[in-house]
């Protein structure tokens, strides 16, 4: 039973990654906290359900358009909202985000109704048998993609010009504008790259259980998943992304259900008391 | 001899004139009744329906205010109650107790109507409970069944959804005998909410009659795994399950307990009847679930209401959820508050209203639901079921038995 419940917890804290991971990708290059990463997430496996049942594409160019209407949708959102609050208080910033996560829903339900949709995708849904272990294909395959993604964009965050200038822009937006680099060009890619990722995480999601807007609340177990695991780390995001699907998953198996919310976001009390810069999260220290 | 007939016919002139002014008089005091403090206006009148519209229960709580609203469109078409239209007032509660407390004061205050239904947390019904019951304002028509908002009986308060004691008994009856155990071992699947620890203790109620035992396990209602779940499942080995909560709930309990190859029979309460939710679990592990319902699926058989019901819904553009159970319920309760508004008279207030209902009526849905009897001391609502399954071959809804067939369980 307990390797049963670590499998899920794994494939489950990978998709929270997944999705922490974006969350981090916007955070560490706009410092905008991004309150609507639950709902692009949503917005992910509504997109989904557009593609894949409404107008029946093939499955490959299907997530192609997925991943390319989320990224597009996420440069909009950077343009005509986060851009033209640059350098205003961070509160302003929070409060944006959350109103746009509100606005968002209430598009998905304009547009879609308040049913539930069906997503179904030719992703498998049987089984491994492997002694008395069953392993949901469908949660090794998102498990899969989803450490198959965060690979890809550690090796384009550290390999490529483009990650070098991104990872520049992180670092200093000053030092690199200085240097010649197109910073709000970088910016809309980070928010670009964000949104993808989190519309991933909704495709498998909305293929697990149904397409909801509620897809939202789990889309935000991404948010203590990038405090625990550091807002400014990538890798702290991964991590702290798989240890929130296995609290989850262990503590509605051997506590109750609702325990995990409390065992996670004591976890995040913890480290924000303690070590608020997170797992994996470098401390700031700043010269007078 | 002329003049005893001028006089005769004078005398009855001025008799249809007397009558004549006296009717004119009622009339027109009927035409200009107005309470607006309870939502009565010369043309209209305001209806209050508290629902998630928006929230984790929207899926199922906006399509029932759908039919509401339908119904009472088909209505106003026809000219509404006593020439005056049903205005209805839907307030979005997010399956929130809090919010829901502010949408009950806005409509007893704020934007007063004369009476409200709906009412769809089984926790805001609990937590409301005292001031709803204390107050004036009726509920006709709830969506959930809460102890203690409908026990004891209050001429406030009229049930409009499947009464979950008598689901129990229904279900648990039907698949006892349809299984042939003796003792039957049963599980609740949950999701964590009052109603659904209150549906648990129906079920082993239910299952104490014929020497059986029942467990319970919980899951969030925005879980996105189930495998805890179905873990504690395997380890039970129930004869049967029984589930409780939104689409999700039954969706994801299904699927993962196909996943894990069990074929453990399952009903869910009524309320998870909706082709969305059988498409999801899919045809290979959708033969094991059925659903207990009190309500007939629109398009399940050919009755004159369920031919009206579908009518209108493919006219308001409500075609996608007329197989929606949720749907039926919404309609049919808008059938009891048009019912009820009609008792009331043609200058209703809350009071007459509640007068009016307390005396007792029945709402005849023509085929839609059995007939609904409210007694003085009975207001619990649709309380006749049948086990409702789906032909995914056909792709239609298919019931097992008559609602006279499932009597005998609810002994």
């Amino acid at each position: 039973m307990f390797i049963q419940v670590l499998l899920s917890g794994i494939a489950l804290g990978s998709i929270y990654g997944l999705v922490a991971l974006g969350f981090a990708v916007v955070f560490k290059a706009t410092d905008v906290f991004n309150f609507a990463q639950g709902m692009f997430v949503a917005f992910g496996a509504y997109f989904a359900v557009t593609t894949i049942n409404l107008l029946g594409l093939p499955f490959p160019l299907a997530v192609a358009a997925i991943i390319a209407a989320s990224a597009a949708l996420g440069v909009v959102i950077h343009i005509v909202l986060i851009q033209p609050l640059s350098g205003r208080p961070m509160l302003s910033v929070i409060m944006l985000t959350i109103a746009l996560s509100i606005v968002m829903r209430a598009v998905i339900e304009i547009l879609y109704g308040v049913q539930s949709r069906t997503l179904s995708t030719p992703m498998p849904t049987g089984i491994f048998l492997v002694g008395d272990v069953r392993i949901s294909q469908l949660h090794l395959v998102a498990a899969g993609v989803s450490w198959l993604c965060m690979a890809a964009f550690g090796a384009f965050f550290k390999f490529t010009s483009i990650g070098l200038l991104m990872r520049a822009t992180a670092d200093g937006h000053e030092a690199a504008l200085v240097s010649g680099v197109n910073v709000k060009v970088m910016n809309r890619l980070a928010w670009a790259i964000g949104a993808g990722l989190a519309a991933i995480g909704g495709l498998f999601l909305g293929q697990l259980q149904i397409v909801s807007p509620e897809l939202e609340h789990i889309g935000l177990l991404a948010l203590p998943a990038v405090v625990i695991g550091g807002m400014q780390s990538i890798p702290g995001a991964i991590i702290g992304g798989l240890l929130v699907g296995l609290i989850e998953q262990l503590s509605a198996t051997y506590i109750s259900p609702k325990s995990s919310d409390i065992l996670v976001y004591v976890l995040l009390l913890a480290i924000l008391m303690v070590r608020p810069w997170g797992l994996f999260g470098q401390r700031e220290l700043g010269r007078v | 001899m002329q003049d005893k007939k001028t006089e005769q016919r004078g005398l009855l002139r001025k008799r249809l004139l007397a009558a004549l002014a006296a009717g004119t008089l009622a009339l027109s005091a009927q035409a200009q009744f107005e309470s607006p403090s309870e939502g009565v206006y010369k043309d209209r009148v305001d209806w209050g329906v508290m629902m998630d519209l928006s929230g984790p229960a929207s899926g199922s709580q906006g399509i029932w205010t759908n039919g509401f609203q339908a119904y009472v469109r088909s209505i106003n078409e026809k000219g509404g109650v006593n020439g005056r239209r049903i205005n209805v007032l839907a307030e979005d509660s997010r399956f929130n107790p809090a919010q829901d407390k502010i949408n009950y004061e806005k409509l007893s205050t704020q934007t007063p109507v004369l009476a409200i239904s709906g009412m769809g947390s089984s926790s805001s019904q609990v937590s409301l409970a005292p001031t709803i019951r204390g107050g004036k304002i009726p509920i006709v028509g709830t969506y959930t069944h809460t102890k203690p908002l409908s026990e004891p009986t209050s001429p406030l308060v009229y049930g409009g959804f499947c009464t979950y004691p008598e689901m129990a008994k229904a279900g648990v009856g039907y698949m006892t005998e349809k299984l042939k155990v003796k003792s039957p071992k049963v599980m609740v699947v949950s999701i964590e909410s009052a109603g659904g620890v209150e549906y648990a203790q129906f079920i082993a109620d239910a299952v104490k009659k014929y020497g059986g035992t029942s467990s319970l396990v919980t899951m969030k209602i925005t879980a996105a795994d189930v495998t805890p779940q179905v873990l504690e499942i395997i380890k039970q080995k129930p004869d049967f399950i029984t589930i409780y909560g939104v689409g999700n709930t039954a969706i994801l309990t299904m699927k993962a307990m196909h996943q894990y190859g069990l074929k453990i029979p399952a009903f869910g309460i009524s309320y998870l009847m909706s082709p969305q939710i059988y498409a999801a679990i899919g045809p290979e592990a959708g033969p094991n679930y059925n659903v207990i319902s009190c309500f007939t699926p629109g398009g399940a058989d050919q009755s004159a209401g369920n031919k009206e019901m579908m009518a209108a819904a493919d006219k308001y553009n409500h075609s996608a959820m007329k197989e929606d159970v949720n749907y039926v319920a919404g309609w049919v309760v808008g059938q009891m508050a048009v019912q009820a508004l009609q008792l009331a008279g043609p200058q209703p207030t809350r009071a007459r209203l509640v007068e009016a209902m307390s005396k007792g009526f029945t709402v005849n849905s023509n085929g839609l639901a059995a007939p609904i009897v409210m007694t003085p001391t009975d207001h619990a609502g649709p309380s006749r079921f049948r086990m409702i399954g789906y032909d995914y071959g056909a792709k239609k809804y298919v019931s097992f038995g008559e609602f006279a067939d499932y009597e005998k369980y609810m002994k």
